[in-house]
């Protein structure tokens, strides 16, 4: 007895048909055993059997096109067949299988979890929403309006939502399985992350005066960003996961690359720095008070650069 | 402050309109007008390949040889790109020739010319209106060719010397209009006591001449120098000289200390600034922080090129108090009120290199007496005028999450270490009350 898989694309199984005789022929003709309606099949294609030693063999009937083993490049007349790699004729791809085809062992069901997972994810939606909301708060120098914290905490709610959902449906189209939960995790923590590093940029610009983490701030969103396409595609399929990685870390590349190349040209365009220069209560100041000649002695040394920017400048004056 | 603006300058024109009221003496602008057409000139910058004015002004002979004033701002294009612009002039009688700059005076608008004019009447100026012998109400006459119209004669009345202005400017009550800049203003013996130059926007009857002994100087060197200089490179001469200039003389004049909330701030003593209060109280809706500010500007807006305005000097100190923000919101609320906005006089990509900014928590000596400050600092130089720079400093008190003091010192055309002097000055005049 032999069963004969016929697979998708994706190698899921679409088809499985059991032959009781020895044989399995397979091809387009209405003579055979199995038929595959693929234009680049042959009418006759391939026989399945048992040989003298009991290995289940494939052979090739004398097609136009060939038989190959899956992702082989060579046509091979007579495959020994293992019953996991599978087969191609056409475009199809097929599996054999003798009765006595080892499966995998019963896995084993992790304890039903019920609510926990679910009121964990709203739990830390709650959390970061709520932390959005105290900066909305925080910053508020004109009237209260209930608008002020609807608005964005819906946009947010939306954002939130529609960034998960649209992973869920790649993984279910991909995968087979939605696994939303796990995406909004993971959108969630993106979220968090990225209030985290503007709280910290923030900080560090006022406290220690140090703008470098707030001038920066672009790349660090990117790669957050990038970090959580990353968990999103590896929910979506666990295979290939170089890959992924390495498509992501590109795209990343070139957007951060992009964006300094834009931001340059802002400047040397406007001549103004594209940064709010932010003020925090004086308690947060971490740093102790410069003496003022010392801090007007930092500013002679700006003088250097400036007519560096001038000297630098003048060619472009010459050609008047 | 727009509002009070206008009432003074209304007040003005009543009293203006009550001498005019007054018979006037109509056969002595006639008899001025008769001799002066000859002397009189048109300059019109030429697109040199295109051969077609792009502006207009007036000019007029004052010597024999054909030397002419006008203003700086008539040929201020031919001055920078001679390349691009030539100077041309047409006479009452339709007659007209090339033109060629020998000087400009940067700080007065003046610039002296040459015809290829011999043995014209000329005019000649007023001795005693050079030594400040000139009175109030005295009838002058402005000539001039408004709007390519024709030329024409103006009366008007001399009002003395411009308040609050830093440059010497006469205020002249008649009608200037545009296309008479450069020409000659004349008193009854029609001997010139000044130069058109500028209108006040918004005003009536309010405008401007440069007194005749600034245009006797130019005229005196222009005979000494024969040889034209390079108009580029003295231009930068003039302006850099006139920005150490002023702002030596902002330094001497000084600061004096002036109360606001707990707080003294430096408010200069310069006769040449105009200052004004503002406050938010009557703002609606409610405002949820007062702003209580002063706001000093500088009467010394320098004319450089149509396209660069600069050496105005701005001092702003704004009282912030919190009314139910919390710490949070009011550094938010203050952080709004303290970015640098380094002001340029012209665009950017033309004039000025990319700003430069440095920042820091700063406290000056004696602790007791100043309150510790954050202070930004941005600076741009300019591309063309070697050692000028704009700088902005501002200063934000640290001493309360509740209320601070926000001062802003705006410097344009100032060298860097004069900048760095009258900021350090600055600072240190920020202090608590006791």
């Amino acid at each position: 007895m032999i069963w004969v898989e016929i697979l998708s694309r994706h190698r899921d199984v679409t088809a499985r048909v059991r032959i009781a005789g020895p044989e399995a022929r397979i091809g387009r003709g209405y003579d055979n055993d199995v038929i595959v309606d693929d234009p680049y099949v042959a009418a006759h294609h391939l026989r399945v059997f048992h040989d003298e030693a009991g290995q289940l063999v494939a052979e090739d009937m004398g097609s136009v096109n060939g038989t190959f083993l899956d992702g082989g490049k060579s046509r091979l007349a007579r495959i020994i067949v293992d019953g996991t790699k599978p087969i191609r004729i056409g475009q199809t791809y097929l599996r054999f299988r003798a009765i006595n085809h080892e499966v995998e062992c019963e896995r084993v069901a992790r304890p039903e979890r019920g609510m926990l997972p679910f009121l964990g994810a709203a739990a830390l939606g709650c959390v970061t929403l709520g932390i959005y909301m105290l900066k909305v708060w925080l910053t508020q120098t004109s009237e209260p309006r209930v608008s002020t914290y609807l608005t964005p905490s819906l946009t947010i709610i939306a954002t939130v939502l529609v960034w998960a959902g649209l992973w869920a449906l790649l993984s279910r189209i991909f995968s087979g399985r939605s696994r939303f939960l796990r995406h909004l995790l993971i959108v969630l923590v993106g979220a968090f992350a990225l209030w985290l590093y503007n709280e910290f940029a923030q900080v560090s610009a006022f406290a220690w005066t140090w703008p470098t983490a707030s001038t920066y701030q672009y790349v660090a969103i990117w790669s957050i960003l990038a970090a959580m396409c990353f968990f999103h595609l590896r929910e979506v399929g666990p295979a290939r996961l170089w890959l992924k990685g390495a498509i992501v870390t590109t795209v990343l590349v070139t957007v951060i690359a992009a964006q300094t190349l834009q931001q340059s040209e802002a400047y040397s365009d406007s001549g103004r720095q594209n940064t709010t220069r932010l003020l925090m209560p004086p308690s947060f100041r971490a740093v102790p008070f410069r003496d003022e000649n010392a801090f007007f002695g930092d500013i002679a040394g700006l003088k250097a650069k400036l007519d560096r920017d001038r000297n630098q400048a003048r060619p472009v004056e010459a050609g008047r | 402050m727009s509002r009070a603006l206008r009432l003074i300058l209304t007040i003005g024109a009543l009293i203006g309109g009550s001498a005019l009221a007054a018979p006037g003496p109509a056969s002595v602008a006639e008899g001025i007008y008769a001799s002066a057409p000859p002397r009189l000139l048109q300059i019109r910058t030429l697109v040199a390949d295109a051969g077609r004015q792009i502006s207009i002004g007036s000019g007029f002979l004052v010597s024999a040889d054909g030397l002419a004033i006008t203003n700086y701002h008539v040929v201020s294009q031919v001055a920078l790109e001679p390349k691009t612009y030539r100077l041309e002039y047409v006479a009452a009688d339709g007659s007209h020739g090339d033109v060629s700059l020998l000087g400009v005076d940067l700080p007065n608008d003046l610039a002296i010319v040459r015809l290829d004019k011999h043995d014209a009447p000329f005019f000649t100026f007023d001795k005693s209106a050079m030594e400040g012998g000139l009175l109030k109400g005295e009838r002058l006459y402005s000539m001039g060719n408004p709007l390519d119209l024709g030329f024409t004669i103006i009366e008007g009345t001399y009002n003395g010397l411009v308040e609050h202005s830093y440059n010497d400017r006469v205020h002249f009550s008649g009608a200037l209009n545009p296309g008479m800049s450069g020409g000659p203003t004349v008193n009854g013996e029609g001997l010139v006591v000044g130069i058109n130059v500028a209108t006040r926007r918004g005003g009536q009857l309010v405008s401007f001449l440069v007194p005749a002994r600034f245009a006797a100087t130019l005229l005196q060197s222009a005979r000494e120098h024969e040889t034209a200089p390079d108009l580029r490179a003295e231009i930068a001469r003039q302006l850099t000289a006139w920005g150490a200039a002023l702002y030596k003389s902002l330094g001497e004049e000084g600061f004096r200390s002036t109360v606001l909330g707990p707080y003294r701030t430096p408010e200069t003593i310069a006769p040449w600034f105009n200052c004004w209060a503002n406050t938010n109280a009557g703002a609606t809706p409610k405002p949820r922080a007062n702003i209580n500010s002063t706001n000093c500007s500088s009467d010394t807006g320098l004319f450089v090129a149509s396209d660069l305005n600069t050496g105005a000097i701005q001092i702003n100190h704004s009282y912030v108090k919190t009314v139910d923000l919390n710490q949070f919101q009011f550094a938010t609320y203050l952080t709004q009120l303290s970015q640098p906005r380094l002001v340029g006089g012209g665009p950017f990509r033309k004039w000025y290199t990319p700003e430069r900014c440095h920042e820091d928590f700063v406290s000056a000596a004696p602790v007791q007496d100043h309150p510790p400050l954050r202070v930004i600092w941005c600076a741009q130089a300019y591309r063309e005028f070697e050692g000028l720079y704009d700088v902005a400093l501002i200063a934000v008190t640290q001493d309360h999450s509740s209320e601070a003091l926000v001062s802003r010192l705006s410097l344009q055309a100032v060298g860097y270490d004069d900048a760095i002097a009258l900021g350090k000055r600055f600072l240190e005049a920020v202090q608590i009350t006791k």
